[in-house]
């Protein structure tokens, strides 16, 4: 991702294309996205709407792996295939649809499982955003992309609720700041940008998620409170993922309904937060992916990845957090 | 079956009886209507008169570029289908104030939703499901910004009930035809001269140096006096228009560019006042321009162009633009269009030639378009984001849970209780509201005895108002009638002054709009002459409005939270993306309205619409400034 000072300055093309955004973020952040490639897994309704942002804003490359098939979910939130026959590898599937988007990314599909990969394999990539993973991987890469300075995403929906996560490393941003100035000479105002060079650290997955909310500490209590729901409830969906391998899903809604309960009280347990952190009716609002929720949380994730790539602009750090039950959308970082 | 357990029965039952009209299929619609499909909403209408460009396409991801050109609505639907081919969706390559929309199209719907990105389609499409009490989805997006209202008759604020602040910054003419100090002055300078020399001529839009600033007015006898002496000594060219003048020449750019950057630079010069504390502009010879010894000529939008490189481009287009107004016929004219090449190079090269003349900063062609054409910055992610929220707005509305609904509004960065989208309650509608209210009334400010009835009809009500086809007559007992909407009717009438119909100060006039279904009371305030620059100036409260008399206090309160408005409005101003804002550098003040203390959000621009953040629970946020 480093940018060179002789890179190709942008064609008159793509001036034309990117035109709209190159006018909110500027040329230097559109050929830092012109260089960078990008390792999207998991393509369901959120990896495609993900898809979608970083192919239509230009990036270099994105590669789209996920080793399942097209399914019955896939209908309600994942347009490159919500009409494709089932059984088909959902990233090959995936793959044509998302190159029309912008013929001038490299679009390449990869139907194998993220967790048989090597380290080396990683490496070669600028970002790596991970949809629809379990915890453990989410951890194993994160930790992976931190030792090979590569910019690590994670995220996923259920039903109603959603989240994100990004860990930067220690990132180095452009932040402009319009300051209103008075002339000394006259009343008037104007407007001048200042630009600061600014530096983000960010905490690896593993540590906060073992943050330790029982430490007695001064405004235990209050940070409790005001963490955002949906970080404890998909917490509970992360858990059974964890488990069995697999989301809950409608086939199997009762007995998914009955351990979802289940893994809310042992989440519960295990964070040692009070009940009321997770409703006890929240397993109505988790099944399959809501397109509009995707549409949401991928916007952001999309997002994060154009400013964690064109270093412009403070990144959110770490967790955006969704519940569409109570239209919350929240930023929040576990550790502090 | 994955869906139905994911939204619930409730849901699902009411998305399979629900109707849904989208208007507009540009940034926000393209995500939208997506959504909409995968949602199973399954009978979508949608109605959009553009066409596709290619600059839509870093975000309008239902096009590609084989399709730049074609309708909007048109390959939206085809595109969308591929996610559902079971959907059934209508699509109209139409204008949604054509009549063909009228109320009781309107009321086949179950909801509205708007993917606008203009204020005067906004305004009109609120009317309308007013008139039908359908209700409404809002959105708008500006950037990195974005928001989601939804409106419902009698429940909630209407689009209207808020005034919006003006979206174009004007400036004083004395400050654009005399002494510019920054690029957006050589800019609207620039673009007047193309309305002077091709399109509409607008005696508002004067390029030759200014005798009445009032800065000349210390030694004003003199100054008159020079000013006549001096024009008759350029040959007389001030006597005629700037466009007769032009034809006369042939459009000679030499000639033209030696008047412009020359003689009238000269003659500006000569009003040594202007000059004491600020640096006197340098005239400029066709002939010898900084720059002419590089053989170059960039035609790269993001290069900065020498003043040689502009004169040539000058030339080049001065020839081109002649050519097009020759196509259009004898009394034909041209429109400025920021997507018209030989248009927009004029406007760069002059804007440029000018700024160098006063010492401004020259400024790529990139940097000027984004000025001159009012472009808005935009980006998928934030239209995606919007859309999802429409949605999940509009879910609530079709089970019966409007009053669970919010205003939704996208940050920048979270607000610090940690909110990036922030949802703040739906305010119950402006009992004073000049659209919404049982009996809407406003005033204008204005001298009737130099107010026109066609300013009347087509700035005032049309342009401001947002009227579609207006009958006014006077509220006298006598029904006199001052403008029908049929045709042939009053159109003699139009150059004549409202004084002329007897309007002065506190005369009412009902103003009816048969396809809106809207009548309004405008009640005239006469003024001598307003502050600003405009013609007229619209409150929409009448006890905001302050009386004729008291002037010099009106000019300094009160009207501050109307909506102040000079006529002085650039026609472009309504053709804005996506409800964004014209310059990333635009910071908009965001205001909370967790207290009833309302502030009048006077630096937001375009329509966004009257901006307030607050949160639920009523902790108070302070203004957040976001850049
Ligand atoms: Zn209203």
């Amino acid at each position: 991702m480093e940018v060179e000072d002789n890179m190709e300055t942008i064609t008159e093309d793509e001036a034309e294309l990117y035109d709209r955004q190159i006018r909110l973020w500027g040329l230097d952040a559109q050929r830092r996205l012109r260089a960078a490639s990008v390792l999207l897994i998991g393509l369901k309704g959120l990896g495609a709407e993900v898809a979608k942002n970083i192919i239509l804003s230009g990036v270099k490359a994105v590669t789209l792996m996920d080793p399942n098939m097209i399914d019955e979910e896939d209908k309600m939130s994942q347009f490159f295939v919500s009409s494709a026959p089932m059984g088909q590898n959902r990233a090959l599937a995936s793959a044509a649809p998302a190159q029309l988007l912008n013929p001038m990314v490299k679009v390449t599909a990869d139907a194998s499982d993220p967790s048989d990969k090597d380290d080396g394999f990683f490496a070669e990539f600028d970002v790596i955003c991970a949809t629809g993973c379990k915890n453990s991987l989410q951890c194993r890469l994160d930790n992976l992309c931190q030792e090979k300075k590569i910019k690590f995403f994670s995220g996923d929906i259920f039903g109603f609720y959603g989240f994100m996560f990004s860990d930067l490393g220690r990132h180095e941003y452009l932040h402009e700041e319009i300051k209103k100035r008075k002339k000394d000479d006259e009343d008037k105002e104007d407007e001048g940008i200042t630009i600061t060079r600014e530096v983000t650290n960010f905490s690896r997955l593993e540590d906060e998620l073992k943050f330790d909310w029982t430490a007695d500490t001064p405004g235990m209590k209050k940070k409790i409170r005001q963490t955002p729901s949906a970080f404890f409830i998909t917490r509970v969906y992360e858990e059974f993922l964890e488990l069995h391998g697999r989301r809950p899903t409608v086939a199997t809604m009762d007995m998914d309904t009955k351990e979802l309960q289940n893994l809310r009280i042992l989440v519960l347990n295990k964070l040692g937060v009070p009940a009321k952190c997770i409703p006890e009716d929240f397993y109505k609002y988790g099944f399959g992916e809501l397109s509009p929720v995707c549409a949401i949380v991928g916007g952001v994730l999309g997002q994060e990845i154009i400013k964690a790539v064109s270093q412009k602009d403070a990144p959110l750090n770490n967790f955006f957090l969704f519940n569409g039950v109570n239209d919350e959308g929240m930023v929040d970082k576990v550790s502090l | 079956m994955a869906l139905t357990a994911a939204l619930g029965n409730e849901h699902m039952n009411a998305l399979n009886k629900c109707k849904v009209l989208m208007v507009g299929a540009g940034g926000i619609g393209c995500e939208l209507l997506k959504n909409l499909v995968l949602t199973g909403f399954t009978d979508i209408e949608l109605i959009d008169l553009d066409t596709i460009d290619v600059s839509n396409l870093n975000r309008q991801f239902l096009f590609r570029k084989e399709h730049v050109g074609k309708s909007k609505a048109e390959v939206a639907k085809e595109s969308a289908l591929k996610f559902n081919p079971d959907a059934k969706i209508k699509a109209y390559h139409d204008s949604i104030f054509s009549s063909e929309f009228g109320l009781d199209f309107f009321k086949g719907f179950t909801v509205i939703l708007n993917a606008l990105d203009n204020r005067a389609a906004r305004n009109h499409v609120n009317r309308m499901c007013l008139a039908a009490d359908i209700p409404l989805v809002e959105s708008g997006t500006a950037g990195y910004l974005g928001q989601v209202n939804p409106i419902k008759k009698g429940m909630t604020e209407c689009y209207e009930c808020q005034p919006k602040p003006s979206a174009q910054k004007s400036f004083p003419g004395c400050t654009i035809r005399n002494t510019p100090s920054e690029p957006i002055h050589c800019v609207v300078w620039a673009k007047h001269l193309f309305n002077q020399l091709f399109g509409e001529e607008d005696p508002d839009e004067d390029v030759s140096p200014d005798t009445e600033d009032p800065e000349l007015t210390a030694d004003a006898g003199k100054a008159a006096l020079d000013a006549e002496a001096k024009k008759d000594s350029i040959g007389g060219i001030e006597r005629k228009s700037t466009r007769a003048w032009a034809v006369e020449t042939g459009y000679n750019a030499e000639k033209i560019f030696n008047k412009l950057f020359r003689d009238d630079i000269k003659y500006l010069l000569s009003m040594e006042t202007l000059w004491k504390e600020r640096r006197p502009p340098q005239c400029l010879d066709f002939h010898d321009l900084p720059g002419k010894d590089t053989q170059s000529l960039s035609t790269r939008s993001t290069d900065v162009w020498s003043v040689q490189e502009c004169a040539d481009h000058f030339s080049r287009c001065m020839t081109e633009l002649k050519q097009d107004l020759a196509g259009r016929g004898d009394s034909g004219m041209l429109v400025w269009d920021k997507d018209d090449n030989h248009a927009m190079d004029f406007v760069t090269s002059v804007a440029n030639i000018r700024a160098h003349i006063f010492g401004i900063p020259l400024k790529s062609g990139f940097e000027i378009k984004s000025m001159a054409g009012n472009i808005i910055p935009a980006i998928a992610t934030t239209n995606a984001i919007i859309a999802g929220a429409i949605v999940m707005e509009t879910l609530k509305i079709l089970v019966g849970k409007m009053d669970k609904c919010k205003q939704v509004y996208l940050n920048r960065v979270p607000n610090d209780r940690k909110r990036l989208l922030v949802p703040c309650a739906l305010d119950p509608p402006k009992p004073k509201c000049y659209v919404c209210s049982s009996k809407p009334e406003c005033s204008v400010r204005l001298n009737s005895s130099k107010v026109t009835l066609k300013t009347l009809k087509d700035k005032i009500l049309k342009g401001y108002l947002n009227m579609i086809a207006p009958d006014v007559e006077i509220d006298d007992g006598k029904g006199t009638i001052l403008i029908s909407s049929e045709e042939g009717e009053t159109e003699d009438n139009e150059d004549k002054f409202l004084s002329d119909f007897g309007v002065g100060n506190n005369t009412r006039l009902k103003c009816d709009d048969f396809l809106q279904n809207y009548s309004l009371i405008v009640s005239v305030v006469y003024v001598e002459k307003l502050e600003g620059e405009g013609e007229f100036e619209v409150v929409g409260d009448i006890s905001e409005c302050h009386p004729a008399e008291d002037e010099a206090s009106a000019s300094t309160n009160g009207i501050s939270s109307s909506a102040k408005q000079t006529a002085e409005e650039d026609d472009d101003l309504v053709v804005i993306e996506d409800l964004e804002i014209t310059d990333t550098n635009q910071a908009l003040e965001i205001e909370d309205i967790s207290e009833s203390r309302k502030r009048p959000a006077e630096d937001v621009q375009p329509p966004v619409m009257a901006k307030r953040r607050a949160a639920e629970g009523g902790d108070s946020e302070d203004i957040i400034e976001i850049s």
